[in-house]
């Protein structure tokens, strides 16, 4: 079957940001710690462990270990994905791919996407790789199977994508650094706005919400939980497939419409950055 | 051609001029992006400019890197661009390639305003201090840009394997780029724009690097692809070798247009072009 033009090149570029990022060797560093760090974990899932008194079952284990797993890759590969993407056009622009791709017949439009696409794919798949790892190992070892998991790693593979076009779309207006450390902050303030919306839905932050802080200031942070990319909120939709049975309920699939939007946002803002980006 | 008139009427019949000083019956099409091309029944007999640059000028801030510039490259022309260091020749290049868009006027190539990616389907590009990616070995960096071009696998091999003979690369194709000398990633360079074989040939110092064999060899090589008719617009340095090889000049200094002339008409009797060069920039 023949593919359609205007998705050729895409598919190439992809193709080259993908192979050439694999070939870097702070890659297969990063890759074999990650890797070996998943296979470390797998001694989480013996231990015996006591709540109020009560030895847990295995299936309560499995459940917390795994999910906790689950968060704890998600945000390092959002971290990594990051780390990977902020040089991306840097290191094309000095070693003179980029001149040599948007010389040819291809629009630069094309050369974003497949840069995008790239990236996403690969980290996503690494992070699938990592989440299959916990997936094999508990359902080899202790016989319980979690198909939920695999989708949740799909599902975060979004964050991913925003994370993507984020720091491409940053890395255009600053130093590669400080695109990074700005996602970042987009990251660690969306956990931080999702800690205190659910500490001030707890019935003891309800009682003690006159102390707390006026009417006003809980508004503000209601403005940022719901606005905010809710990379935390999406992370946390995914995982709400582990273990359970059914798709979870309709309300909380906003923070992933939440972080496709933003991600329609940041790439239309990134087109149009790079359209107007002289080339070296 | 691009012909963007108000004046002119949907698919209009219309005469147009020829080499020859003839006019023959001619249909202008307008597309639906709102550009205009001409169908003339008999393209032989036609000139066809290449390169058309109209009152284009391009400004970094209160700086004009080029100024008002107007000219025209024909299809199968030697032409180039001449001018000291900072005169706005890359600048031009770089507009012709669309990496940077100019604060007024208009550029095409191959009839093809150049903000459209189809404008560089014939175009074959060497950048100045060229860079290939160090993983990469010279066989695979030709693989990359043949297959950018949609070519098929086979004839890529044909071609890069062509290619590497031409450039005089053979043996060393398949080492990794990290280990080439500055001369050997300019020759790649070269083989790279030549991948596709395109009408137009835009060549950023193409010699910067080599040593005098090898600025003979791309000269050579230069020469031969002329009977080939391809087109090439050079910037270059080394007037000696452009008066060689090119059928036209033009000298820009602080980004205005001195002169554009055939070289045979700008070079008289005992003079060299590089006497010619020094008279018109220094003024």
């Amino acid at each position: 079957m023949k593919m359609p033009k205007a998705l050729s090149p895409i598919i190439k570029i992809a193709k080259y940001t993908l192979t050439d990022e694999v070939r870097q060797r702070s890659f297969v560093v990063m890759f074999v710690i990650c890797v070996t760090f998943v296979f470390l974990m797998r001694g989480c899932y013996h231990g015996n462990y006591m709540v109020n008194g009560q030895e847990l079952d295995a299936g309560a284990i499995v459940g917390s270990v795994s999910r906790a797993t689950f968060h704890v890759i998600a945000v390092g590969m959002m971290l990594l994905t990051a780390l990977f993407s902020m040089r991306v056009f840097r290191r094309d622009r000095d070693e003179g791919m980029q001149s040599s791709i948007l010389s040819k017949p291809i629009t630069r439009r094309q050369y974003v996407i497949g840069k995008v696409l790239g990236l996403w794919v690969l980290s996503a798949f690494f992070m699938f790789i990592l989440h299959a790892i916990i997936f094999l190992t508990a359902s080899i070892t202790l016989k319980v199977v979690m198909p939920g998991y695999l989708v949740a790693s799909l599902l975060c593979s979004f964050n991913l994508l925003f994370v993507v076009i984020a720091v491409l779309l940053f890395s255009l207006m600053m130093p590669d650094i400080a695109a990074f450390l700005c996602v970042m902050g987009i990251g660690i303030i969306s956990f931080v706005a999702d800690g205190i919306f659910a500490i001030s839905h707890s019935s003891k932050a309800q009682a003690m919400m006159p102390q707390l802080g006026s009417q006003q200031d809980w508004t503000a942070w209601r403005v940022v939980y719901y606005l905010w990319p809710k990379l935390s909120g999406t992370q946390h939709f995914a995982s709400s497939f582990i273990g359970s049975e059914g798709f979870p309920e309709y309300g909380s699939i906003y923070p992933l419409i939440n972080i496709l939007i933003y991600g329609l946002i940041f790439g239309a803002l990134l087109f149009w950055r790079f359209r107007n980006e002289d080339i070296i | 051609m691009i012909y963007p008139s108000p004046d002119v009427q949907d698919n209009h019949d219309f005469s147009c001029p020829g080499v020859d000083g003839r006019r023959q019956k001619s249909t202008l099409y307008l597309t639906f992006c709102g550009q205009y091309f001409i169908d003339i029944p008999d393209r032989s007999t036609y000139t066809f400019f290449m390169i058309e640059l109209n009152s284009v000028t391009k400004r970094y801030g209160s700086l004009a890197a080029v100024d008002n510039i107007s000219f025209s490259v024909k299809t199968g022309e030697y032409f180039a661009l001449l001018g000291p260091n900072g005169a706005g020749k890359t600048t031009i290049v770089k507009m012709l390639l669309d990496f940077t868009k100019p604060t007024a006027g208009s550029l095409s190539v191959n009839g093809l305003c150049c903000t459209d990616a189809a404008s560089r389907n014939a175009v074959g590009y060497l950048a100045e201090n060229y860079h290939i990616p160090p993983h990469l070995s010279g066989w695979q960096y030709l693989q990359r840009c043949a297959e950018l071009l949609d070519i098929s696998r086979s004839e890529a091999t044909d071609q890069c394997r062509r290619i590497v003979e031409l450039v005089g690369m053979q043996g060393r194709e398949h080492t990794k780029t990290s280990t080439y000398s500055k001369g050997m990633i300019q020759r790649f360079g070269l083989g790279a724009a030549l991948i596709g074989n395109p009408k137009l040939l835009i060549l950023d110092e193409p010699t910067s690097g080599l040593d005098p064999i090898g600025i003979r060899e791309i000269r050579q090589l230069l020469e031969s692809l002329k009977n080939q008719g391809m087109t090439i617009f050079l910037n270059s340095h080394l007037l000696s070798e452009v008066e060689k090889i090119c059928d036209n000049a033009a000298i820009i200094n602080r980004g205005r247009l001195l002169v554009k002339d055939k070289i045979s008409t700008l070079v008289k009797d005992s003079d060299t072009l590089e006497d010619v060069f020094v008279r018109f920039v220094k003024g």
